[in-house]
């Protein structure tokens, strides 16, 4: 499923990206790597917030729907 | 033996706040992704053999966004003699990503693990030492917001120069994969790959060298305050109360609705006004008391009167950029961007454009500069060619004059914030032409870390501001100095030598050109001039009023600018809807100088930067135009 989908408090590991190179690789740099646990710990209009790596990282659902979880 | 430094580390590492105890330079140290727009050079303070660069914060040595495409190709291309990579302990696997990259370089390093404090507090451990045998790259840890470390930590780094010890790379990539690595030319295949091995090492690295007290996440004061600041009902509501309480500091007559009670900003400049008062009366009883003929005389109160405008306004810069940086300087503006994107998506635009603009308020100069913060190149020159809309700093001066003379009545602090409001909602429609006509690009992605909230010490706000005021007090010095000695030729002769201002240089290119700003209702030579003046910075408008309408004192300048004081004369040529399309006209077209060769330095063309200007003039005409013919139907 996509990330977009993730309820505040649930805990996934990182599938898959769909989306272009760069920002694949952003993603990689700030700790979205295949297999990473992620936790989404906020929520509003704009997005989702979430815990990787200890670190809070912000991002629209636009995005987030391109992140596959498990 | 002289050495080049560089400091590179991930955003919001505390890059910035170590450069400032290492050199003791005034530099701006801020709490969002991306704050240090550009290389900065300093000296070490202990030793000015050692030069020492903050480059800009960034995840990694593969380029994403301009400011990153920097700190790479300084670390790559230009090679310094040692990189200090600092690290954020608070979040060691993420931050030692960009470490695992600078290993890969073979440019010797030192780690310098920063915040020690926030680590122990938490009850965890780092065993520097460990970290270091394992890496093979002397770690040293330190708190760079209270300069614990730092000594030991230049001892290090002079060490690692003079022997010139590369960093040993792990072998964990395989000799193929590291081939590609350091030729910078990976299939995005091995990107992953190598992302992914350096992930695991890093795992391995934090599993041996630190021990922490709770294993996972444990909800921190940053996560309850994020519960209430970005909460999907609240965010909108806090952030609009926490403006208004700012813009009330800074300007309010009647501050915390206590009627008669100055803001710290207006309260400040009133005594900042009595002493510069007295200050420059001394010095004209003095240029008299010497004899000098009535010009010099003349000359000279102008020009005290053309510095006196703007020193009477700093207080209520300073006032306002205090609060901006304790903002900036906390964490809650990345709160805001995110906040915001919601919003600044429907105009096609992303939330980080919402930084710069935010900072307009302050000083274009600056907030066009950290438009480089934006990937997207499209963002990033709407948000350009939009940013000068905010109103900044130099321009307040020409409301309060206009509140204080023509809106006595009314609330003026309302006055202010409606041209405030007109800003931003001109800005709105703007990039949604701009995104709709111009650009064809849809609207990016937003991805931004949330720095842990901190209470800004008093030292970094203080310098942050202090940076930015320096910026209006050099320029008071210089240019506004300049221009009003010019203001001052031009307005007192003419080719036969010296005349009255009515047949005066002055009015004669007013008079040339106010019949473009009939249609505005300010065709008069004396507003048309003030425009012009404007350009070269704006709060000239006020010295230029004060001139051209009857010799006021420079007394009466300052607590003109400070909206303490009416100009009674500026009603004969306007009236409350000209006025308002008079500021609204200001607001938006061209802003100074200054400002436009920042825009040029950005955009990296005079095409785009003349189209931005000439989009801004024609936006300023057509806003102030529908004002004064609006304005009069209704009035």
């Amino acid at each position: 499923m996509a990330l977009a989908m993730m309820r505040i408090g649930e805990e996934r590991v990182i599938e898959e990206f769909h989306g272009r190179e760069e920002m694949k690789r952003h993603l990689q740099d700030m700790g979205f790597i295949r297999g990473e646990r992620i936790q989404v710990i906020g929520e509003n209009p704009s997005g989702l917030i979430l815990l990787v790596k200890g670190v809070r990282v912000a991002l629209n659902r636009g995005l987030a729907s391109q992140i596959m979880v498990a | 033996m002289s050495y080049r430094i560089a400091l590179a580390g991930n955003p919001n590492c505390g890059k910035t706040t170590l450069f400032n105890e290492l050199t003791g330079s005034k530099q701006h140290v801020g709490n969002w992704p991306g704050v240090t727009v550009d290389k900065k050079e300093g000296v070490y303070r202990k030793n000015r053999e050692v030069s020492i660069l903050d480059l800009p914060g960034t995840y990694s040595l593969s380029p994403y966004s301009a400011e990153e495409i920097i700190a790479r190709d300084y670390i790559v291309k230009e090679r310094p003699d040692v990189v200090i990579d600092i690290v954020d302990g608070t979040s060691m696997e993420r931050n030692l990503y960009l470490t695992m990259q600078i290993v890969e370089t073979g440019i010797p390093m030192v780690i310098a693990m920063n915040m020690m404090d926030e680590v122990e507090a938490k009850g965890d451990r780092i065993d520097c030492g460990k970290l270091g045998e394992l890496l093979g790259v002397p770690v040293v840890p330190i708190v760079a917001r209270s300069n614990k470390g730092t000594d030991a930590l230049m001892e290090a780094v002079l060490q690692v120069a003079q022997s010139g010890q590369a960093p040993k790379v792990p072998d964990i990539y395989g000799a193929e994969l590291l081939q590609a690595i350091q030729a910078g030319a990976l299939t995005e295949e091995q990107e992953e790959r190598a992302a992914d091995l350096r992930y695991t090492y890093i795992a391995q690295l934090v599993k041996e060298a630190v021990q922490r007290k709770k294993s996972g996440h444990v909800e921190t004061k940053s996560d309850k305050l994020d519960k209430i600041l970005t909460n999907r009902i609240l965010a909108l509501p806090v952030f609009a109360v926490i403006m208004y309480v700012m813009f009330a500091c800074t300007f309010s007559e009647n501050f915390l609705f206590v009627p008669g009670l100055p803001s710290p900003g207006v309260w400040l400049a009133g005594i900042v006004e009595t002493v510069w008062g007295a200050l420059a009366e001394g010095l004209i009883g003095l240029v008299e008391g010497a004899g000098a003929s009535g010009w010099i005389v003349g000359l000279v109160s102008s020009c005290l009167d053309g510095l006196g405008a703007v020193i009477g306004f700093l207080p209520l810069v300073l006032v306002l950029f205090l609060l901006l940086s304790f903002l900036e300087d906390s964490g809650y503006m990345a709160r805001v961007a995110f906040v915001m994107d919601r919003i600044f998506r429907h105009f096609g635009l992303s939330g980080r454009s919402f930084i710069p603009m935010l900072m307009g308020f302050g000083c274009s100069v600056p907030a066009l500069m950290a438009s480089r913060t934006l990937e997207s190149d499209k963002d990033r020159k709407i948000t350009m060619m939009i940013t000068p809309f905010m109103s900044c700093g130099a321009k307040l001066p020409i409301y309060a004059m206009f509140a204080a003379t023509l809106f006595a009545d009314s609330n003026q602090t309302l006055i202010v914030f409606s041209i405030y409001m007109l800003g931003i909602v001109v800005a709105v429609i703007s990039a949604l032409l701009l995104n709709k006509f111009a650009f064809k690009d849809g609207a990016s992605n937003f991805i931004m870390e949330l720095p842990q909230y901190r209470i800004p010490t008093l030292k970094s706000v203080l310098i942050h501001a202090w940076e930015k005021v320096r910026g209006f007090a050099i320029k008071a010095g210089t240019v506004i100095f300049a221009s009003t000695l010019l203001i001052w030729f031009l307005s007192s002769f003419n080719f036969s030598g010296m005349c009255h201002m009515e047949d005066s240089f002055l009015a004669g290119i007013g008079n040339a050109i106010r019949w473009i700003f009939i249609p505005l209702g300010f065709g008069d030579w004396r507003a048309s001039v003030g425009v012009v003046t404007g350009w070269i910075a704006k709060e000239n408008i006020v010295t230029t009023f004060g001139q051209l309408f009857g010799g006021v004192s420079e007394e009466a300048i300052e607590a003109i600018s400070a909206g303490e004081q009416a100009l009674p004369a500026i009603t004969e040529v306007f009236t409350k809807v000209s006025a308002w399309s008079y500021m609204a006209f200001n607001l938006l077209c061209m802003p100074c100088f200054a400002a436009v060769g920042a825009m040029k330095r950005e955009m990296g063309s005079w095409k785009w930067t003349l189209r931005a200007v000439g989009f801004q003039m024609a936006t300023a005409y057509v806003v102030a135009l529908l004002i004064n013919v609006v304005g009069n139907l209704i009035f």
